[in-house]
């Protein structure tokens, strides 16, 4: 039989380990979910953004429009302004895409002369209509959902689009 | 050894302090948006230098550095130009409000460093100008306005405005398809004297054109506008 | 100063070695004894390296009493720094500076302490945790680049979200771990700061305490013999034979070098603060200016030029697989090689894999200053038409000009030396290509340019390729 005081040592060694063992895991587990918390998919990230009165595009052509992300924290400061291309075709279609090239996310300018979406970073270029015309870029260029609505145009978005999830 | 080792650290610090040092940012060298810069030089580099040259002349489009043409052209025509474009022609607009790069100051800034920097007041003194403003609206003659090409301008731009052997044919449908009606006159009247062609007053050999002959032979160079044949893919 | 005045200092001296005894820790590891073959100019640069990484840590403490880690406030803070902060500017200077010195000095550390073969047995480990340190350092040069929070420090990271988003099956999830949220806003600059001055610097501290521990546990690596064949059974012997027939103790012997190496390297960062100033801020980081062509730091710039030389088809194979396997060939290289010959001499392999990669990367990075396939956006109004093919020019050919401008051709193609050189020059394209080709070439395009064709008006065509035909040498 063992000695009471030996087995009470070897319960005070178990303990020890079970207790910081507990901590570890009561701390641990949260810590983890703290750092990859964004890197869960929430669906609630995307939802309608106002982009102003449809009058402010004027039929054929292609205009900057910026709005305010719809999640933010309000340190964010300038960098909660997003900017999109707006396309008009005519009458209550249109076409909406991401300033970010498909290539790796720089901004794409529009150039109404010669019709183009050009990039500054690697040359990708896309026709007017966001489809690719030249360059690196893998696919044409990333387009909101959008929608009409008393004379408003608002689009689906909220996300920085990229190949893995565009728009 | 210590000494210099001090000498050239103390140095230093008071290099450091003061303004002579070559790496102290200048508050000056801030980086500015570009909607925030206000110097005509930037602006003028930026936007215009392209197609008007680099020093306002011999570009491929009209010369801005042209007393004459400054003479004739009204600042807000200028302004208007500038900030909505000539549509259908390579003038294109650079308003904000018209999806160009520009702001209304930036506009006024170019259009006033024009005017200040080219604009020489005696250039045309004891001529009247004939007017800016005409195209079709300045109730120009064909019949007649033949007639002041053959005597004004066929000895360089060839019978009929084919094209002779000190300048090019203007009567050829794709070029008036790219100019609008004002260019014409405005061309007319102010030439292009960095290219060697003379403004309305003639280079001495003739008298200077009336303001109805410049409307007359600007109803004939429009008339002789044709559809151009289409080549597309 | 007198042995008498020395006095209190000594006893003072004493007081504390007799209750701390750190003198008695730290005097056998400057006194240990080195092969007198490696008191060498070419051993330094790890010191050296050593000495930035302090210079570092010292002006990063210094800016982060003053920068603000918030996207509304950094931007603000960067200016303060640099105009009105008292040596705030020197600092951030230094901090600059520092880092692509730190970047510089420990590549050469890398190279030299390859090709003298130190990473061979029994250093394997040493040269390990050495490839951890410079993951870690190219991981400090990207988050600071990333710190000094302006334009290219936004669209940096939407290009570093870009690659993370074509990783097959978890991009999605990298993509938002990376910026802490749906898009680059304040949570990602929090992020950036937490991991450039917490987690990397103290993953760095560790392991610069265990890469010193092991050169002093190992002992430095003797100056390659050819020859002299690196064999487990026989290696230990004969260093510590070779250290106690001719060694040195290292202080001061061997570190004399190595203080000259430190003192040089940080001063030639002063002197580069000095002259150069700091680096930046650029633009506001407004995402609504998109007026900006963002170009990362020098060490990213041989990636950066990669990127747009590879064909589209490879690119996401590539950008993900090829990190890792660089990587991994960097930690492999002790187990592919362990033994055997140490000299550079009578390692042909070993040179010709530098001299590759360094040229490979000095090439790209060439390249990535030059931006030869970057459109030139302001040349269609900013680069004028030149007045050698002005002169002389009929009305077509001059609207013609003003088309080649207008239609943003020179985005691409320059013109006596003005504009994008992404596509071919045009002077001298009438020599190259008949009117028909041009014509073609214009509406249809084709080998990556654009077609023109729906945006051209028949008369622009003609005007357009009746100017190009005068485009003669």
């Amino acid at each position: 039989m063992t000695p009471p005081s030996q087995s009470r040592r070897g319960f005070l060694f178990r303990l020890g380990i079970g207790l910081n063992v507990l901590g570890a895991a009561l701390v641990g587990i949260p810590v983890v979910g703290y750092i990859f918390g964004p890197a869960r998919r929430r669906t609630d990230g995307q939802s309608w953004i106002g982009l102003g009165p449809i009058g402010a595009f004027p039929a054929g052509e292609t205009r900057l429009a910026t709005y305010e992300n719809p999640v933010r924290v309000p340190w964010d400061g300038a960098t909660a302004k997003i900017a999109c291309w707006v396309r008009h075709i005519k009458g209550e279609r249109f076409q909406v895409f991401a300033v970010n090239c498909a290539h790796l996310g720089c901004p794409v300018r529009w150039f109404a002369q010669s019709r183009l979406f050009m990039c500054p970073c690697h040359g990708g270029a896309y026709y007017e209509d966001g489809s690719r015309a030249s360059g690196p870029p893998p696919r044409g260029l990333f387009e909101y959902e959008y929608r009409v609505r008393d004379g408003a145009l608002w689009v689906r978005g909220g996300q920085l689009p990229t190949l893995s999830r565009p728009v | 050894m210590t000494r210099f080792i001090t000498a050239a650290f103390a140095a230093m610090l008071a290099l450091a302090g003061c303004d002579a040092v070559p790496g102290r940012p200048r508050p000056d060298a801030r980086e500015l948006a570009p909607t925030e810069v206000m110097a005509f030089e930037t602006l003028y580099a930026r936007n215009c230098a392209g197609c008007h040259g680099q020093t306002g002349r011999l570009g491929a489009a009209r010369a801005l550095n042209d007393p004459v043409y400054l003479a004739v052209a009204p600042p807000e025509r200028v302004r208007r130009v500038i900030a909505t474009g000539v549509p259908g022609t390579a003038q294109p607009p650079f308003a904000l409000s018209a999806g160009g790069p520009l702001t209304d100051s930036q506009i006024d800034v170019l259009v006033r460093g024009i005017k200040d920097r080219w604009q020489r007041p005696g250039a045309v003194t004891g001529h009247q100008i004939p007017p800016y403003d005409g195209g079709r609206a300045a109730g120009g003659d064909v019949g007649r306005g033949r007639a002041v090409f053959a005597s004004a301008c066929a000895r360089c731009h060839g019978d009929d405005g084919r094209g002779g052997p000190r300048g090019g044919g203007v009567a050829d449908s794709s070029y008036l398809a790219l100019v609008s009606d004002q260019h014409l006159r405005t061309t007319v009247i102010a030439g292009r004297s960095d290219l060697g062609m003379p403004d309305w007053r003639g280079d001495g050999g003739t008298a200077p054109l009336t303001p109805q002959q410049v409307s007359d032979v600007v109803a004939w160079l429009v008339a002789q506008r044709r559809p151009v044949p289409g080549r597309l893919p | 100063m007198s042995a008498r005045g020395l006095g209190p200092v000594r006893s003072t001296l004493g007081w504390l070695e007799e209750r701390a005894g750190l003198g008695g820790a730290i005097a056998p590891a400057l006194d240990h004894p080195v092969p007198r073959s490696t008191a060498s100019w070419w051993y330094v640069f790890g010191s050296a390296t050593l000495a930035l990484f302090v210079l570092q840590v010292v002006t990063g403490i210094c800016l982060a009493l003053v920068y603000v880690p918030s996207a509304e406030g950094a931007y603000q803070s960067l200016l303060y720094l640099n105009f009105q902060a008292p040596f705030g500017w020197f600092l951030r200077a230094v901090h600059f500076w520092g880092s692509n010195a730190m970047v510089a000095v420990m590549t050469l550390h890398m190279i030299q302490v390859f090709l003298w073969g130190a990473h061979k047995y029994p250093r394997e480990l040493t040269w390990i945790v050495g490839v951890f340190l410079f993951l870690c350092t190219l991981g400090m040069a990207f988050t600071g680049q990333i710190l000094r929070w302006d334009q290219d420090a936004y669209w940096g990271l939407g290009i570093g979200a870009s690659i993370a988003s074509r990783a097959p099956g978890v991009g999605d999830a990298l993509v938002s771990l990376l910026l802490g949220g749906p898009i680059i806003a304040g949570r990602t600059l929090s992020r950036f700061f937490a991991v450039h001055v917490f987690l990397v610097p103290g993953i760095l501290i560790g392991m610069i305490g265990l890469h010193i521990w092991l050169v002093l546990r190992i002992g430095i690596n003797e100056w390659p013999m050819p020859g002299r064949v690196v064999t487990r059974e026989t290696y230990r012997q004969r260093y510590e034979e070779e250290v106690h027939k001719d060694g040195v103790s290292f202080f001061p012997y061997a570190a004399r070098k190595d203080m000259v190496a430190c003192g040089v390297v940080v001063l030639a960062v002063v002197l580069c603060a000095v002259l150069f100033g700091p680096f930046g801020p650029h633009g506001v980081p407004d995402p609504t200016l998109i007026d900006t062509a963002p170009k990362p730091d020098f060490y990213f710039l041989a990636l950066y030029a990669l990127f747009a030389l590879l064909p589209p088809w490879t690119e996401t194979v590539v950008i993900l697989v090829g990190p890792v396997l660089a990587i991994g060939a960097l930690f492999l290289v002790p187990f592919i090689a362990g033994t055997g010959e140490k000299s550079w001499k009578r390692r042909p392999v070993a040179v010709l894999g530098v001299l590759v990669i360094v040229l490979t990367v000095t090439t790209l990075a060439g390249l990535g200053v030059a931006v030869p396939w970057s459109p030139q956006m302001e040349a269609w109004t900013a680069a004028a038409t030149p007045v050698r093919y002005v002169k002389g020019r009929t009305p077509l050919e001059l609207q013609g000009a003003l088309v080649l401008q207008n239609k943003q051709c020179r985005t691409c193609h320059s013109l006596g030396g003005g504009g994008g050189r992404r596509g071919p020059a045009l002077d001298g394209i009438a020599t190259r290509q008949t009117r028909d080709q041009l014509i073609r070439q214009v509406l249809q395009g084709g080998g990556n340019m654009p077609a023109y064709g729906k945006n051209l008006s028949p008369a622009e065509v003609n005007a357009l390729v009746a100017f190009m035909g005068t485009l003669r040498p």
